[in-house]
């Protein structure tokens, strides 16, 4: 396997409890260090298949995976793999912000004691580095020890972000990170995947076409759990070989 | 209220009747006050308020009455009941929102509401006939031989465990308010939205950090509203207790002594008080614990109407 | 041992605990039903509905004036009480909507649904019992329905909100008057909530003891007046358990087995009903 993919999905199906398969055969690269974004009507899986590579389908009984996800080479889908490593090696940010019942640093920090950062200097080294990382240091660092709630939904956001970023992941899974925010937030959440990219890999799902265009290096078109096509993102938007893509991408229909 | 197209005489009448119905509530809970007060009046005006909360006497024939026993037999069964309930309840409530299988809620769930409608004079007789032996051949002497000689606990465990007593009636109390306190549990659980638990399963916490840190945190107000609700409830309870306490008007240290709470000796001195100080004293416990159960549930009230608005949001 | 898999044990010792918690919880149900049962099925014999009491002591005899008195305080109570609750419900979802004394009086009942109901029985002796010189089945039943009222209220209120506010404007624009609007439109949309609000109010006074013990008092004989003391069966379960015949035993244990039937049925009857309606 080449050294520059982080992730490859091997013909993978998924079925969610109760029969409905959601996913079907899906192959594709997720590239080292590249945003790749997912798209596709309501319902085409890509939400599905973002969730699939935290695994975070097994927390709902009943759901089928079958195929391989190859993470650095390691078949995460396989019995023996350990999620809660899994899990603090791939971070994930919500379409809506989620800081926990807690304050500001206690949010950032949360991740690393459970790694098992527990001496203050460090932690407060960390978290402020996080802060910085995903551009909330300044607006924040007066008040670390307010409540998380306190934030704007911007704000909040970028305080998710920051929380995934603390515990140094390989790979950032946002499912529609932006569609709960106004446009000025949304601008910088998009600057800030531009920034993290040079150490993260990310995958991105979302409604939003324009948004997939403007950040994105690589782009998977999705249909009624299919994926029809997968590309550099320009070619996608320029030049697609599928003829439902080019509909999709053109406003044609979705 | 809406403006209807025309005043209608019946409509004035119908919303009258409505508002008097509604008005009830105010007028019976103002009458009890009232009335509590004004039978109580003779042994208020006799042993003040502060010398009936502490005395310890309760002499029908001296017509010699103070409320301590009665407080202390109310709170420490309550505070007995309330420790041993809300680990379990707590616990029952985690299982059925977090461990337990789908196909396991409902019932479980069921289970727990009809647990807390079986009559609480069931759970009294139950606890006469059914665990008062089981607690004074097995449990007591268990406990005896383990603790009577450790230092500082030790007083709880003294004397001869015969069932009747303070321990038997606080397990009761306790199985009766496991219900209450579980059923509010979980739904204040249930409120934790799922990508916000989600969230922390992302960062790669465990299950039970997830309850830890965060589903438990979040729902602080609604399960702290749900124990001084049951705590209103325990204070309040007669017949579970009534069976198996006893009735013991003095202040003892062992568990395995009998005792008596504010509801017991309503229950069992009301009707035969044959004095008019005894009853007005009577009366005066029923005041007490009528202004301890309002403000427990007031408070309770305030958490829970505080966890509802948080979360509505 | 690494911190991780410190981490998983530690948690899965703390689920595993909870899970017996709930276990725990599932045994006292099952216990105590298991036990209410087997020694009330015991005892359960037609003559136990048909019998009066006869004398300590001698065999045979049954419950017939308890069952009777039962039924008849319960009925009078739920009499009195749902007319008010349900009434006093519709000035707060409707005429007092959004003012601050429906809040008022809702919190009220809120904490009056949880007023030690030994106290409600020392409020009705003061002002049924002693002044009238005699126990009475109708303070049984009024004490009764002081308990029933703020239950009956509360659900009646939230059943009303939930009817959709659309629903009465659609009423109002075709010309009726809020009474006929509330009587024949919202009522209607909210029956089933407030019937099951009703059967579970029920449910929760049947059990009382507590408030009979000194409005209702007790009766050994059959009687039917509600002017004089009647029996109850709660009261008589507290009277016989406590008592030192074990044919008296048997009988509360009997009354037991029936009332707790009667209000399970009830109280499942309710949750069916809210979830087949409301799901």
């Amino acid at each position: 396997m080449a050294d520059n993919i982080e992730i490859e999905v091997k013909d993978l199906d998924f079925h969610y409890a109760g029969n409905v398969h959601a996913l079907k055969k899906i192959n594709l690269p997720i590239h080292k260090n590249m945003v790749t974004s997912l798209i596709g009507p309501s319902g085409c899986g890509k939400t599905t298949l973002l969730r699939c590579f935290n695994r975070m389908h097994d927390l709902y009984p009943g759901n089928i995976y079958k195929g391989d996800i190859l993470f650095q080479g390691e078949n995460i889908l396989s019995n023996s793999s350990d999620l809660i490593a899994l899990r603090s090696r791939i971070g994930m940010v919500f379409q809506k912000p989620t800081p926990f019942p807690m304050s500001i640093f206690d949010n950032i920090a949360y991740g690393l004691k459970l790694k098992g950062v527990s001496k203050k200097a460090a932690l407060a080294e960390q978290v402020e580095r996080a802060l910085v990382h995903s551009v909330l240091w300044d607006e924040v660092k007066d008040k670390l020890n307010a409540s998380a709630y306190e934030l704007s939904g911007g704000q909040q956001q970028r305080l998710v972000i920051a929380r995934a970023l603390a515990v140094d992941p390989q790979v950032l899974l946002f499912d529609e990170p932006t569609s709960a925010l106004d446009p000025i937030s949304t601008a910088k959440i998009e600057e800030l995947t531009a920034v993290l990219k040079k150490d993260v890999t990310i995958v991105i799902v979302t409604h939003n076409m324009q948004q997939a265009a403007r950040i994105s290096d690589w782009t998977g078109f999705m249909m009624l759990g299919e994926l029809i096509e997968f590309d550099m993102t320009q070619k996608i938007f320029t030049a697609p070989s599928e003829k439902l893509t080019e509909d999709y991408v053109t406003g044609r229909f979705g | 209220m809406p403006t209807t197209p025309k005043k209608n005489s019946v409509d004035t009448i119908f919303s009258s009747i409505t508002a008097v119905s509604a008005f009830s509530v105010i007028i019976l809970i103002a009458g009890i006050l009232y009335t509590l007060v004004d039978e109580s009046y003779p042994a208020i005006e006799k042993f003040g308020i502060w010398n009936f909360l502490t005395s310890t006497d309760w002499d029908p024939v001296r017509e010699s009455f103070g409320a301590l026993t009665n407080i202390y037999g109310t709170i420490l069964t309550t505070f007995l009941s309330l420790m041993i309930a809300i680990p379990v309840a707590v616990g029952i409530a985690i299982f059925v929102t977090e461990i337990s299988p789908n196909f396991l809620k409902g019932p479980i769930g069921a289970a727990i509401e009809l647990l807390a409608a079986i009559p609480s004079i069931i759970y009294g007789m139950w606890g006469l006939f059914t665990l008062t032996p089981i607690m004074s051949r097995h449990i007591e002497p268990l406990l005896k031989s383990i603790f009577a000689d450790v230092p500082f606990i030790g007083i709880l465990f003294q004397g001869t465990p015969m069932g009747i007593d303070i321990l038997t009636a606080s397990v009761i109390l306790s199985i009766m308010i496991i219900p209450f306190t579980a059923s509010i549990s979980r739904d204040a659980f249930n409120l934790t939205p799922s990508i916000v638990k989600e969230s922390a399963y992302a960062l790669g916490a465990t299950k039970w950090e997830v309850v830890k840190n965060i589903v438990i945190p979040y729902s602080k107000l609604g399960v702290f509203g749900g124990i001084v609700l049951s705590l209103g409830r325990a204070l309040g309870e007669t017949m579970a207790v009534a069976f198996v306490l006893g009735n013991n008007h003095r202040i003892t240290t062992s568990l395995f002594d009998a005792a008596a709470t504010i509801t017991v000796t309503l229950a069992n001195e009301f009707s035969e008080a044959d004095t008019d100080m005894y009853f007005s004293s009577l009366y005066y416990l029923a005041l007490i614990l009528f202004v301890m159960s309002f403000i427990t549930l007031a408070i309770a009230k305030f958490f829970l109407l505080r966890a509802e608005r948080k979360y509505s949001r | 041992m690494t911190r991780q898999s410190r981490r998983k044990i530690g948690g899965f010792v703390a689920l595993v605990l909870c899970t017996l918690a709930a276990l725990l919880g599932l045994f006292w149900l099952v216990i105590i039903l298991g036990d209410v049962l087997i020694h009330g099925i015991k005892a359960l014999k037609p003559g136990l509905f048909i019998n009066d009491p006869v004398p300590p002591g001698v065999a045979g005899g049954g419950l017939r004036h308890a069952f009777i008195g039962q039924l008849l305080i319960t009925g009078f109570a739920t009499l009195i009480g749902v007319p008010l609750g349900v009434l006093g419900g519709t000035f707060l979802a409707e005429y007092a909507r959004g003012r601050k004394i429906a809040l008022i009086i809702s919190i009220l009942s809120d904490i009056m649904v949880s007023v030690p109901s030994i106290v409600i029985g020392t409020f009705i002796y003061a002002v049924l019992v002693r002044p009238l010189g005699h126990f009475s089945g109708w303070a049984g039943a009024v004490a009764l329905s002081v308990i029933m009222v703020p239950v009956v209220l509360r659900t009646t209120e939230d059943m009303l909100s939930l009817v959709p506010w659309t629903l009465r404007e659609a009423a109002f624009a075709l010309g009726a008057p809020y009474y006929k609007v509330i009587t024949q439109v919202v009522y209607r949309g909210a029956a089933t909530g407030i019937l099951t609000g009703i059967l579970l109010s029920i449910a929760r006074v049947a059990g009382e003891t507590a408030p009979l013990l000194f409005t209702a008092f007790n009766n050994s004989f059959f009687s039917t007046n509600m002017g004089q003391p009647v029996a109850s069966l709660t009261v008589t379960i507290f009277q016989y358990a406590m008592g030192p015949y074990d044919n008296w035993h048997e009988q509360a244990w009997a009354a037991s087995f029936v009332i707790t039937i009667f209000i399970l049925v009830l109280t499942m009857a309710g949750r069916l009903i809210i979830k087949w309606r409301y799901k």
